[in-house]
């Protein structure tokens, strides 16, 4: 076996630099009294991905690190990491087979947004109260067990659009609750330690949910019917190959990737809905009131806001939105009271990626968590193994991120508020 | 809080005796217990013993690291399934035998081999055997084959699990708060996967297993106990609980301690103050995950056998919850509320009828227990049995106070030196 | 603050220590009821679902066995132990049933690593065990004293599983999806291993348990281009996969495909699997149209009081393995372990399965008739049979059987033909 020799000399090459880089630059950059936010990130891809030529270039110029490097460096990185695989395995799927990793990429891309959506809920919580919601997963298992109940139990026939609607105003009012019984004492300096309290509290929640369903509904899985059904639609029409055409389950794109019809209607109203989020954000006194929230607590209650008003409605709006995600996957998923185990998981790795509280950075780490999971169960050659550490994949990136970035992708320090200490 | 200035009826010097007192009662309690109880269900009452001191464990050195240092881990689990699967695996995989095998590979050692064992995974036939197997069932039992000792498996893994603690210590050093809550909590699905993934090795979900703790038996006070037997492993327990609770103390008490409690106020200030921060950090970070990897190994020779479901975010959340519960910041507490909760969460598997519906208590004690975790959250902020210490500890301290800044203060009574404000707790 | 409240941390623990030993006081001395101890998952992440379906026949053999005058004129209590799938809780529930319940014999069962770890507890007591529902070679192949098994080996259902795959016209390679457990990994392994010995390529994916998104391993399963898929896991995971094949258009309606043994549960199946129909589904007993007596019976208590469209093979399984333990304390004329074991040996059971006996045991080792370990204390012949929906919405016991020939009610449907 030669090739993985080569491949793993490469790697081993690519990751001796990259340690080397990450280090001298960040001390580089240090003794130049210059910002190091990014120069251990820099450095470590530059150095993966040029050896020491990049190395020596940034050590003697030290210029500012603006996004455009950064992302010219990384991707130069992860297409070098891709073409030495190709190297070393040019028999495996994801090098010779063009529409696999078309279904790949796409099945990536797709699950990615709907994580990406879920983890823009925690961070907005985040942003605003501080907390950590470790509840998000239980809020996201609740909106479909209702959607379910809903449509199938309490109000046969009941139309979907409806049930979803309803879950979400459900999962509102119990945040919102939950929030005034529990997490007032936090603002005003009556704990110690809020962050920590925050966890803690929103895990009583959590586990209270959980077991609280599984007690009341049992353990048998359910799903939601299908919400619609796609009419037979091709475009353009007769065509030999259309370009978009439609079957009652599924959507197929170029005559090359299906998408099936659950996972299309999911993500396309994720897209929706993060567009109608991203209006009230920025064109609503609530939305407006709610960013200054994030940014300057003080300032912001100086300015005729009640802080307390806004951490409410933002922990209220994040439980919406894990439970529409949930409310939309019920006819995708088969649904248990454990159910929001995994996806959790995806959120808090993609919420830490991104940096915590920004909401640019969820989606983008919600959609690379996608793709890195998709090349990891698509591209490992043993067929054993690579869909039994799929948990591990967002995870190992996540890792390297840190390492190299402690705040995510795109965190920053907050100014102040509950969360000041960041 | 109740005024601590109740108790004229009694000395205060008496009072802040009282939870050494109790302290000491109850160790000679739990000292005796095994010894005087005679019930018909001895077994399974001692095994929820061991297992609530096993959780008292890990509860204590989570507080010493959450409440104490500000590291607010969730991958303590993770730790302590790196104990007992290093314990395990070395057990499973190491034997010394008075000859060469020719099927393994091996190594001279002092006369005898060093065998180390092929993997072969989960089988589900019997005639699928390793290569020492084979070469015992050709020996017949003309060899000598001998496992390797327990107690070197437990330490082995309590430095694994130390030195785990210590790399991922030094991973989070930069982490804050949320970002170290949730950086621990992958680390753990990581080490989770790793152990389901590696079958060949592993055994995966089919778990490893793994001798009894004592597995020639013990002589203990001139009765021998067979490998099988309670009582041995309950005063193991026991003992390693004592011994980690009075390492933690040492460590709280010193100047150490001291450090650490500052590092979690304010590192900034800490470090301002010349406190070398990450170094604190890193070695609370070693100790209390060296603690949980040696409750680990123990608890997986007790019980024989691990596999990756002990890193469930369920047993986290329990550890979490009892720390709580008992009161996170003082880990004889958290100590306490592990063994009190975990008893409790075994009486209560008892399902009962309200007005013809039976309760389920199977899953409706999870439920109380969330339940419970919220409220000793909201309304009892140091845990249920952490004030009950305090209250006696601090007992006569305000009058004091008062009487001391009186006799010495020249200025007025109140001033600066408010007793009430700056001594009495909230 | 009085002297009351003093001790009030000691008493805090040390009275729910005690309230744990006057739970016990009760449980010490029993002649009647007779207990015996029913192991069962019921809460994540054992399969909860199956648990609940074996519970539940445990109470209606408990019912039926006290309302035909008891055991040795004595009541029977079937003690439930909730064993969560985990080995180490199983460890704890088998200690837990035997010294504070003070059962005389356990039944039960359903995950083989439960299985694995609690047998050599209740050996070392001396309790009779009759396995329900664990398949795992090694419970009876450790050829221990006092563990019985009504289950099949999981190499008996492994040969099953290739056997009919090699029916499939012209299959050349097979897709084996498989959970990474002691359930799934040597069944898995089995089942690639026969298909080899005959020609027949495999590839086997594994998962982790729970696992909901398979659009990855669907889509390198379809790279694969298989003849045919089989399903070895368990849970909802299996209800995920294959409606997730069937949306990618790899799914029953497209390939011979078998799927997980829950399908057996038909009302749940065909609610989380639309797309399911043409569904192989492997199938432990006899079609009911063959069911004994007893076995239409239990089936329609059964179906009554769970609300479910058919009775589940471990269901009927669970109910013999009280069922036997409670006419071999009878025979025995005692409660002790060692004499339930001699009579465990000897006895003809007419159950819900068929009649139930043991060949091999203590008084005639397996390897006398050249038989592996494996077969001591094991029924020899439970049927294992291969169903397939044919109907959408069918019902499993009304499903058509299509192998093995002995048991054949249809012909099987390949929908690729």
């Amino acid at each position: 076996m030669e090739t993985p020799g080569i491949f793993w000399g490469v790697i081993g090459w690519m990751i001796a630099w990259g340690i080397a880089g990450s280090l001298l630059l960040r001390q580089r950059y240090f003794a130049r009294d210059l910002d190091t936010t990014n120069a251990g990130f820099v450095g470590a891809m530059a150095g993966a991905a040029l050896g020491p030529v990049a190395l020596i270039a940034l050590w003697a110029r030290t210029p500012q690190l603006t996004g455009r490097i950064i992302v010219g460096v990384t991707l130069l990185a992860v297409v070098l990491i891709a073409a030495a695989f190709a190297f070393a395995d040019p028999q495996n799927n994801c090098v010779s087979n063009g529409e696999f990793v078309a279904s790949q990429i796409t099945n990536g891309l797709i699950i990615g947004i709907i994580y990406g959506f879920m983890a823009l809920g925690l961070t907005l919580i985040f942003s605003i109260l501080g907390v950590v919601s470790f509840a998000h997963g239980e809020f996201y298992m609740i909106g479909g067990m209702l959607v379910y109940y809903l449509t199938a139990v309490w109000l046969p026939g009941l139309n979907p659009l409806a049930a979803v609607v309803a879950a979400c105003a459900i999962a509102m009012l119990i945040g919102a609750t939950f929030e005034r019984l529990m997490l007032t004492p936090m603002y005003h300096g009556r704990v110690d330690r809020p962050v920590e309290y925050g966890i803690l509290a929103t895990f009583g929640l959590a586990f209270t949910l959980q077991y609280l369903v599984q007690a009341l509904h049992g353990a048998s899985p359910v799903k939601a019917q299908r919400f619609i059904d796609f009419p037979r639609w091709e475009w353009p029409a007769e065509a030999a190959a259309p370009l978009v055409q439609t079957r009652r389950g599924s959507i197929e794109f170029f005559d090359l990737v299906t998408i099936s019809n659950p996972r299309f209607v999911a993500a396309v109203t994720c897209i929706l809905v993060l567009l109608a989020l991203l209006f009230f954000l920025h064109r609503t006194w609530q939305g407006r009131a709610l960013r200054a929230v994030a940014q300057d607590r003080e300032a912001a209650a100086i300015a005729g806001i009640d802080p307390d008003k806004m951490n409410m409605l933002a922990f209220a709006l994040g439980g919406m939105i894990a439970a529409l995600a949930g409310a939309l996957l019920v006819q995708a998923f088969s649904w248990l009271p454990q159910v929001g185990a995994i996806p959790a998981m995806r959120s808090f790795v993609i919420v830490v990626l991104g940096g915590l509280g920004s909401l640019p950075g969820a989606f983008i780490g919600g959609i690379l968590v996608g793709l890195v999971e998709a090349a990891g169960t698509g591209c490992i050659p043993n067929a054993q193994k690579a869909a039994s550490y799929i948990p591990a994949y967002g995870m190992i990136v996540l890792t390297l991120t840190l390492l190299l970035r402690p705040t995510g992708l795109f965190g920053r320090r907050f100014a102040g508020g509950a969360h000041g200490q960041f | 809080m109740a005024s601590s200035d109740g108790g004229p009826a009694m000395r205060p010097e008496f009072q802040r005796q009282i939870p050494n007192a109790a302290g000491v009662l109850l160790i000679l309690f739990f000292a005796l217990f095994p010894l005087v109880y005679t019930g018909g269900n001895y077994d399974y009452v001692m095994h929820v013993l061991i297992t609530a001191f096993f959780y008292a464990i890990l509860s204590a050195s989570w507080s010493m690291l959450a409440g104490y240092a500000g590291q607010f881990s969730f991958g303590h689990m993770a730790f302590m399934a790196i104990g007992a699967y290093t314990a395990a695996l070395f057990g499973h995989y190491f034997w010394i035998t008075g000859e060469a095998t020719g099927l393994c590979r091996e190594i001279p050692f002092f006369g005898n081999w060093l065998v180390v064992v092929n993997p072969i995974g989960v089988t589900s036939t019997t005639l699928d055997q390793d290569c020492l197997r084979q070469a015992m069932t050709a020996w017949d039992g003309s060899v000598s084959v001998t496992r390797m000792p327990i107690w070197l498996g437990i330490v082995l893994g309590t430095l694994m699990g130390g030195l785990a603690g210590f790399l991922v210590g030094i991973l989070v050093l930069r982490l804050r708060a949320a970002y170290l809550a949730l950086f621990t909590l992958g680390f753990s699905e990581i080490v989770k996967a790793v152990i389901s993934a590696e079958i060949d090795i592993t055994r995966g979900q089919a778990g490893m297993e793994l001798p009894p703790l004592f597995p020639d038996g013990v002589t203990l006070f001139g009765q021998a106990f067979g490998p099988t037997d309670k009582i041995p492993p309950y005063y193991a327990m026991f003992g390693l609980l004592l011994l980690c609770l009075a390492i933690l103390t040492w460590l709280a008490r010193s100047r150490f301690g001291l450090f650490v409690r500052a590092l979690r106020e304010d590192q900034d200030a800490a470090a301002a103050l010349g406190v070398n921060t990450t170094r604190y950090k890193v070695v609370v970070f070693t100790i209390t995950c060296a603690m949980a990897a040696t409750a680990g190994a123990v608890q997986a020779h007790y019980v024989q056998i691990v596999t990756p479901n002990m890193l469930f975010l369920l047993q986290m959340s329990l550890v979490v919850a009892m720390a709580v519960i008992g009161g996170i910041e003082n880990f004889v507490a958290a100590a306490l509320g592990a063994i009190f909760l975990q008893i409790m969460l075994e009486v209560l598997r008892t399902s009962f009828t309200i007005g013809g519906v039976e309760v389920d208590m199977t899953t409706w004690r999870l439920v109380f227990f969330g339940l419970l975790l919220m409220v000793t959250l909201r309304f009892f902020r140091n845990g249920l049995i952490a004030p009950l210490i305090d209250r006696f500890r601090r007992a006569g301290v305000a009058a004091e106070t008062v009487e001391k800044r009186t006799a010495t203060l020249t200025g007025p009574g109140g001033g600066p030196h408010r007793a009430d404000a700056a001594e009495v707790p909230e | 603050m009085t002297k009351s409240s003093l001790t009030g941390k000691f008493l805090l623990v040390a009275t729910s220590t005690l309230a744990l030993v006057a739970g016990a006081a009760t449980a010490q001395d029993v002649s009647c009821p007779i207990r015996i101890g029913a192991l069962a998952p019921l809460s994540a992440p054992g399969t909860v679902v199956g648990g609940e379906a074996m519970r539940d026949a445990m109470l209606i053999a408990e019912e039926d066995i006290n309302a035909a005058g008891g055991v040795l004129g004595c009541g029977i209590e079937v003690v439930i132990g909730d064993s969560e799938g985990l080995p180490e809780r199983a460890v704890a529930i088998m200690e837990r049933l035997i010294t504070q319940d003070g059962v005389v014999a356990v039944g039960g069962g359903y995950h083989s690593s439960v299985g694995v770890a609690s047998k050599d507890v209740a050996n070392d007591r001396g309790i009779p065990v009759v396995f329900a529902e664990t398949w795992n070679d090694t419970i009876t192949g450790d050829k221990q004293k006092y563990i019985f098994r009504i289950a099949p080996l999981s190499s008996w259902t492994s040969n099953i599983i290739w056997e009919f795959a090699l029916t499939v016209p012209g299959v050349e390679k097979v897709a084996i999806l498989t959970e990474n457990t002691d359930y799934g990994i040597p069944a898995s392994q089995e089942t690639a291993k026969g298909l080899n010995e005959n020609g027949v390529e495999s590839v086997i994916f594994s998962v982790d348990i729970g696992t909901q998104d398979y659009s990855g391993i669907v889509n390198r399963i379809m790279a694969e281009d298989p003849d045919m898929i089989i399903t070895l896991v368990t849970g909802e995971a299996a209800y995920n996969f294959t409606q997730q094949a069937a949306d990618a258009g790899i799914g029953p309606l497209d390939i011979p495909f078998q799927t997980g043994q829950d399908a057996l549960e038909s009302g749940a199946y065909w609610e989380n699997v639309p797309d399911g129909q043409y569904a192989f589904v492997q199938r432990i007993g006899v079609p009911e149209s063959q069911f004994t007596e007893k076995g239409k019976a239990f089936a329609a208590v059964y179906k009554e009081r769970t609300g479910k469209s058919d009775v589940e093979s471990y269901a009927m399984e669970a109910y013999d393995s009280i069922a036997i333990l409670a006419q071999a304390i009878e025979e025995a004329g005692s409660t002790d372990g060692d004499a339930i074991v001699m009579a465990l040996e000897d006895i003809r059971h007419e159950g819900t399965l068929g009649t139930i006996y043991f060949d091999y045991g203590l008084k005639r080792d397996p390897s006398e008739d050249g038989k592996g370990d494996e077969w001591w204390h094991q029924w020899p012949d439970p049927a294992i049979t291969m169903i397939q929906y044919q109907v959408e919405g069918q019902s499993s016991t009304e499903a058509a059987i299509v192998y093995p020939e002995a048991y054949k009610t249809a012909d099987p449907v390949f929908v690729n033909q």
